[in-house]
């Protein structure tokens, strides 16, 4: 029996005798609605008009005021149920009346998909199923839509936290060329041909007078010259060696320079700043330790060592049981270099360091072969 | 270099244990990369940098180590017992260049037995690496180790007229060094020669003819002083560096010079039996001046930061050998020892000072730059333009760019910078293009699967100048392969193509304020033909971008076709980041029009967009071609050959009132008019 047959019969003549059996026959009808609402909704996309006939199809179907299936309930069933089952069949036609409201026209509209005419602005269109628990099916545990976002470089990363803490402190930043003169590479920070210290620099030459430069410390002269004091300035970029490729060494790798160059700089200028960059950048646990060393271009020269980041000074094979580990060369700036750069060193004096950002980058990311910086393989730059 | 405990013991009490006296020893500056016991003994291995040649041996190590304990160096004492005939009347030295070799010493023992060493010396040499070779050479090589200066021993019988000349090679003299290797000279090579010939290359290695043997009965004994610059330089070019040109090159200690030779002569007399002749043979003719140095105290306290006593700093700098003055009530007159060429200046005393000071115990002050701002533009821009790759999907790469020119060569004219001394032919230029740094990376990627990449470098290109320093151009390089969006249950698979490179551009240059920026199509070079372009702007290309040549691709054995942009950098740095200024919000609503056009072939979009632009009509909101389809895509005779239909929706809307639709329909018919001498007609 469809539902348009079972209306038009009394509840004596579709045997509905008791309050369940009632129920039983109201939530038949019910689920009438819900099916035929679904199946309107779910048919498709509608351009407008089609989509207004459609629902007023449906709601004249079961609303109309006179010929619609529940008024047809209204006078099949309630009007002429026995006195006993008046209260249930009143309660359930209750029910049933606001259930049917989704069906309204207004309602219906709202849920049959408008076909789109290209980009229309200020219309939000739900989806059928929204609202629903079932999602029409859909399994929300698939993996989201995830547009592919970029990555930054872990050595520019590294760079841009150190010249952040620098900043920080007042600094600017200084370029100068990759491709060098024997001058500002050697020469101004003191480093003569003739001197055996020379040989601590494997250099890649172009020509006798021009080289790729073996560290970022000819911008010290060139800002000193150019700007003059006082300096605080850093300076990030590629240096390049003559050394065979392996896991710990690059012929192109990336240091950021340091300088300071004021009227009242003293060793502790140096040690401060160095010790509270370095508890910056690798956490404010470590200690530093500064030991004396030697570079041409800076007296007293010194190395900065840090209590092993992953012992935490205990001894382990990183820091070769020493508890430390060498993170930078620094020291004041040699007179004579102030000297090449145009600074009175009796007025002035200043301070310095150069650290490897590949190395930085290896302590901080736990990464063992500096050869992936470089590589560029996709594996790699996902981690980052 | 090695060092053995127990030796420095003879030198100096140590009251610490082995590890504590590795630290103690880095602390002022020795650096200590490892210590193993061995026996009784414990070998240190030191790192001496290039500076301190005077710790290159057992006793100036224990100077450092008597300095930092307070405890007394024993001082060197040889009481030698000379026997027979003046040494002079057996052999004669000659400096003919004293330029190049200041002092030379030498002795004569006579009736010596050559023979193995005893165990004592072998096992001292092989406990810190030295190869044991006879008691005469063994003698030489444990001084060296001891004393720090290099000696050299002859066998006198082989030297002609028993002379020793020191001299500048002969262009094209011939010497077979100790090493078995003939070497031709060149007149820069400073030798030790006989009454003929060169007989050793001077301070590097000794010559073969004359060296010790089991039948030598004559020694002369060499300990001299050479010209580090000239020592550096022949040692370079003969690429021979060994013990003696490792500490005459850096400077050795021209006072040390008789006395190691002492030293050396008693040993050989104790272990190889013989007599040392009378006297040394010592030619000295210019003694090297020494020069006192003036040393401030408000100087030390300057650059140390804090104030050191009187006392420490006396202690100190008398302990490594220094003579100390005081000097008014500011200073000292210091007076530098023979062994220390590296200080030469207040600021090399200060060192010493605050070595021994201990860096540790000086202060530490955080002191921020007074206000000066220098150049931060150029950071501003790449962070933006950082910012924006990262957001369209980018990821960064650092590839180096060294290459192989040839390589090079197949993407730009420019030279590229070729370096002298390469490691290999794969990175011997400094690329004048960045895109094969990036062609290889993307090669790198697809060689492991890896399909789908969009790869971005901020980087340089390098070119030869006919003046001056090599050019240096920043250069923004993009690269992309695959898909933009692979196939899954949220879609479709969208391959790249030109259109999605071209947007990424648009989306970078966005950022800048570009007015009057032009995109024209233009293939060659290592474009496809067709399928590249440039961006212009005030008639310079900002980019270039288009898909790798098929014929590269190919020579690449790339898998799949590659996208690549190159973007002016240098440029983008002197355009100034758009500003943002802002412009009211209509309130009143949008109207949009579709125009269904059929269009030449030959009429560009860009010019269609840029009449209907010409037109300056406030309202026009935005302007989209939201379908394009060409004549064969149609059922044939909708639209003429050599046309394409084009749907244009326009967007209107006023800042001032909600517009008319007369007002729509006037902006409309001017939209057609100023289409109408480009060929376009409206599809009816
Ligand atoms: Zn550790």
């Amino acid at each position: 029996m469809t539902i348009d047959e079972k209306v038009r019969k009394t509840l004596k003549e579709l045997e509905a005798k008791t309050p369940d059996e009632v129920n039983n026959l109201f939530a038949g009808v019910i689920a009438a609605v819900e099916s035929e609402r679904q199946k309107l909704v779910t048919r498709g996309t509608a351009d407008e008009s089609e989509r207004e006939r459609l629902a007023k199809e449906l709601r004249d179907r079961w609303l109309a005021r006179k010929s619609g299936i529940i008024s047809s309930i209204d006078e099949c069933w309630l009007k002429t149920a026995p006195k006993e089952l008046k209260p249930a069949v009143g309660r359930a036609f209750n029910e049933l009346r606001k259930a049917s409201a989704v069906l309204e026209t207004n309602e219906l509209l709202k849920a049959i998909p408008l076909k789109r005419r290209g980009k229309r602005q200020g219309e939000l269109i739900f989806s059928a199923d929204a609202g629903t628990s079932k999602m029409g099916g859909r399994d929300l545990t698939l993996p989201g839509y995830r547009r592919p976002l970029g990555s930054v470089h872990p050595v520019t990363q590294v760079m841009r936290e150190i010249e952040d803490i620098f900043l920080g402190l007042g600094f600017s930043i200084e370029s100068g060329p990759e491709i060098e003169s024997v001058y500002y590479n050697f020469e101004a920070l003191n480093i003569p041909e003739s001197h055996p210290a020379r040989d601590d620099w494997d250099t890649l030459y172009v020509n006798s007078q021009v080289l790729l430069r073996t560290h970022t410390s000819p911008v010290q002269i060139r800002a000193m010259e150019k700007h003059g004091a006082p300096l605080y300035i850093i300076c990030p970029g590629k240096c390049y060696r003559h050394d065979n490729p392996d896991s710990t060494h690059a012929t192109m790798f990336h240091q950021v320079e340091g300088l300071a160059v004021d009227t009242d700089i003293s060793f502790a200028d140096l040690k401060g700043t160095l010790d509270f960059f370095a508890r910056k950048f690798f956490g404010e646990k470590i200690r530093t330790n500064f030991f004396p060393s030697f570079f041409p271009f800076t007296e007293p020269s010194g190395d900065l060592a840090i209590s092993c980041v992953f012992c935490e000074g205990k001894g382990c094979r990183v820091c070769k049981e020493s508890g430390w580990v060498e993170v930078m060369g620094c020291g004041m700036v040699h007179p004579e270099v102030l000297r090449h750069g145009g600074i009175d060193p009796g007025r002035y004096s200043g301070w310095a360091f150069g650290l490897g950002v590949e190395r930085f980058a290896m302590m901080k990311y736990d990464i063992n072969d500096i050869q992936l910086f470089h590589q560029g393989d996709a594996r790699f730059l996902e981690q980052f | 270099m090695k060092v053995s405990l127990n030796w420095l013991k003879e030198f100096v009490e140590i009251p610490v244990e082995p590890r504590r006296l590795k630290a103690d020893l880095i602390g002022v500056g020795l650096n200590v990369e490892s210590f193993a016991e061995a026996g009784d003994d414990c070998i240190f291995e030191i790192e001496v940098t290039t500076n301190r040649p005077d710790c290159l041996s057992h006793y100036g190590t224990a100077r450092e180590i008597a300095t930092l304990y307070r405890r007394r160096l024993k001082r060197l004492e040889f009481n030698l017992r000379e026997a027979g005939a003046p040494a002079s009347g057996e052999a004669s030295i000659e400096i003919l260049n004293p330029e190049l070799c200041t002092r030379y010493c030498g002795r004569v023992i006579k009736g010596v037995e050559v023979k193995p060493s005893p165990d004592w010396l072998k096992q001292r040499l092989e406990a810190i690496g030295q190869r044991p070779i006879n008691n005469v050479a063994d003698i030489t090589n444990y001084v060296l180790m001891e004393l720090g200066h290099p000696l050299h021993a002859f066998d006198l019988s082989r030297l002609e007229d028993h002379r020793i000349v020191v001299r500048r090679a002969q262009a094209g003299e011939q010497l077979r060094t100790l090493d078995g290797v003939d070497r031709t000279l060149g007149s820069n090579d400073l030798v030790i020669a006989d009454a003929v010939r060169p007989v050793a290359l001077a301070g590097v290695m000794g010559g073969e003819d004359s060296e010790i043997s089991s039948s030598t009965r004559t020694v002369l004994l060499e300990s001299a002083w050479f010209e580090p610059v000239s020592i550096r330089r022949t040692s370079k070019l003969h690429g021979m560096h060994t013990e003696a040109s490792h500490r005459f090159e850096r400077g050795a200690d021209i006072e040390m010079a008789p006395r190691a030779l002492d030293r050396a002569a008693g040993l050989i007399v104790q272990l190889a039996g013989g007599e040392i002749l009378r006297g040394v043979l010592d030619v000295y003719p210019a003694p090297r001046p020494r020069n006192p140095i003036v040393l401030r105290r408000s100087e030390v306290q300057r650059i140390m930061g804090t104030e050191v006593s009187w006392e420490e700093i006396e202690r100190s700098l008398r302990g490594l050998g220094f003579e100390v003055e005081r000097r008014g009530t500011d200073g000292w007159r210091v007076m530098p020892p023979s062994f220390r060429l590296d200080v030469s200046s207040e600021i090399d005393l200060i060192e010493e000072a605050a070595r021994h000071f201990g860096y540790n115990r000086l202060p530490s002050r955080v002191k921020p730059a007074p206000p000066r701002i220098i150049g931060s533009r150029a950071r501003e821009v790449e962070l933006r333009v950082s910012d924006i790759l990262v957001e369209i999907g980018y990821r960064e790469i650092i590839p180096s760019p060294m290459v192989d020119p040839e390589e090079n060569a197949r993407f730009t004219d420019r030279p590229p910078v070729v370096v002298a001394n390469p490691l290999s032919q794969d990175a011997s230029a400094m690329r004048s293009s960045a895109i094969p740094s990036m062609v290889r990376t993307l090669k790198w990627n697809l060689d492991r699967y890896r399909n789908d990449l969009s790869l971005s470098e901020l980087g340089k290109i390098y070119t030869t100048r006919a003046e001056g320093l090599p050019e240096e151009k920043r250069v923004l390089t993009l690269g992309s392969t695959g898909h933009r969006q692979p196939a899954s249950v949220h879609g479709e698979e969208k391959r790249l193509d030109f259109f999605d490179l071209k947007g990424d551009v648009e989306e970078l240059l966005g950022a800048f304020e570009m007015p009057g920026l032009t995109f024209e199509p233009s293939g060659g070079g290592y474009h496809e033909q067709g399928l590249g372009g440039r961006f212009v702007a005030g008639g310079a290309t900002v980019a270039l971008l288009g898909r790798l040549k098929e014929d590269l691709a190919r020579q690449y054995k790339l898998r799949q076709e590659v996208w690549l942009a190159e973007i002016d950098f240098d440029l983008l740095l002197k355009t100034p980041l758009r500003h943002p200024s802002f412009k009211p919000i209509s309130k009143f609503p949008p109207v949009e029009r579709d125009f269904s056009l059929i269009v030449p072939e030959t009429a560009t979009y860009s010019s269609l967009e840029a009449a209907v632009r010409g037109l300056g009509l406030e309202e026009t909101q935005s302007i989209l071609p939201v379908e394009r389809r060409r004549s064969e895509e149609l059922a044939a005779g909708t639209i003429p050959k050599g046309h394409v239909s084009l749907l244009l929706r326009i967007t209107f809307q006023s800042p001032t009132h909600t517009l008319a639709s007369e007002e729509v329909e006037a902006a409309s018919r001017r939209v057609v008019e100023a289409l109408e001498p480009l060929g376009v007609r409206i599809r009816t």
